[in-house]
């Protein structure tokens, strides 16, 4: 379980379909960091959880930049550099580095 | 920002929110009708005669129209658009607006007033770039 303040956190919606579509990448991530003795990728649905919103928009300034103004999903976190990424065109690569930074 | 207010046509009783009322009215056609009201007035004018659009297919047919005649339109992938209108009827359910599934809320609701579908994205970079609004309900016409 990853610790709090240091988790990379996927962002999520349940009706966002480029959400649906970024979520087996994220897995596969999540896998690949696991196996190599880090900690996984945390995911949190933003729509039917207030407190996972709630957390979202405590990290809303670095989110709204990387999403172009708006909070939007999906989204990731770094808790430990507070880097995000944001939007449907995020790559299993840019995961990994923002994993690895 | 000029704060918007609310107006009412003395021939038809159409309202308006906007920072003036329209020189003619687009409901009866008079000229130079509208006149500053209030809050109440204006929920009272608003007869609640039970319509709502909180069914898919309602949905798909008001962006359809929303969509003629524009640059864009209504992403061809039905699966994709239909999972969209069951998060914005989810979202006015337990939000209170169609908010896009794709975004969140601030909690700021003139913020979040910015988020309700269809929300300005002609202004969102994400379009500029790949002319899809950000949820990708609306794509560009090749």
């Amino acid at each position: 379980m990853s610790e709090q303040g240091g988790r990379l956190i996927f962002f999520w919606g349940r009706e966002c379909p480029h959400c649906a579509k970024l979520h087996p990448v994220v897995d596969e991530v999540s896998e690949e960091l696991v196996k190599a003795g880090g900690q996984g990728i945390t995911q949190l649905e933003v729509w039917h959880s207030d407190e996972n919103a709630k957390l979202m928009r405590s990290y809303g300034d670095v989110l709204k930049r990387a999403c172009g103004g708006s909070l939007g999903v999906p989204s990731l976190y770094n808790e430990r550099t507070k880097k995000a990424l944001c939007g449907m065109r995020t790559t299993k690569q840019q995961i990994l580095d923002l994993a690895k930074e | 920002m000029a704060v918007k207010k609310l107006w009412r046509c003395n021939v038809c009783n159409d309202i308006h929110y906007g920072i003036k009322g329209p020189e003619v009215c687009p409901t009866c056609g008079a000229k130079n009708a509208f006149m500053l009201i209030d809050y109440p007035e204006a929920k009272k004018v608003i007869i609640d005669r039970g319509d709502r659009l909180d069914q898919v297919d309602q949905l798909l047919e008001v962006w359809e129209r929303f969509a003629e005649g524009k640059p864009f339109r209504l992403n061809p992938d039905a699966e994709f658009v239909k999972t969209l209108a069951r998060g914005e009827l989810e979202n006015q359910r337990n939000h209170g607006l169609k908010y896009c599934p794709c975004r969140i809320t601030t909690g700021n609701l003139e913020e979040d007033l910015d988020l309700i579908c269809p929300c300005n994205f002609f202004i969102q970079p994400v379009y500029r770039e790949t002319g899809e609004c950000w949820c990708g309900l609306f794509v560009g016409r090749k």
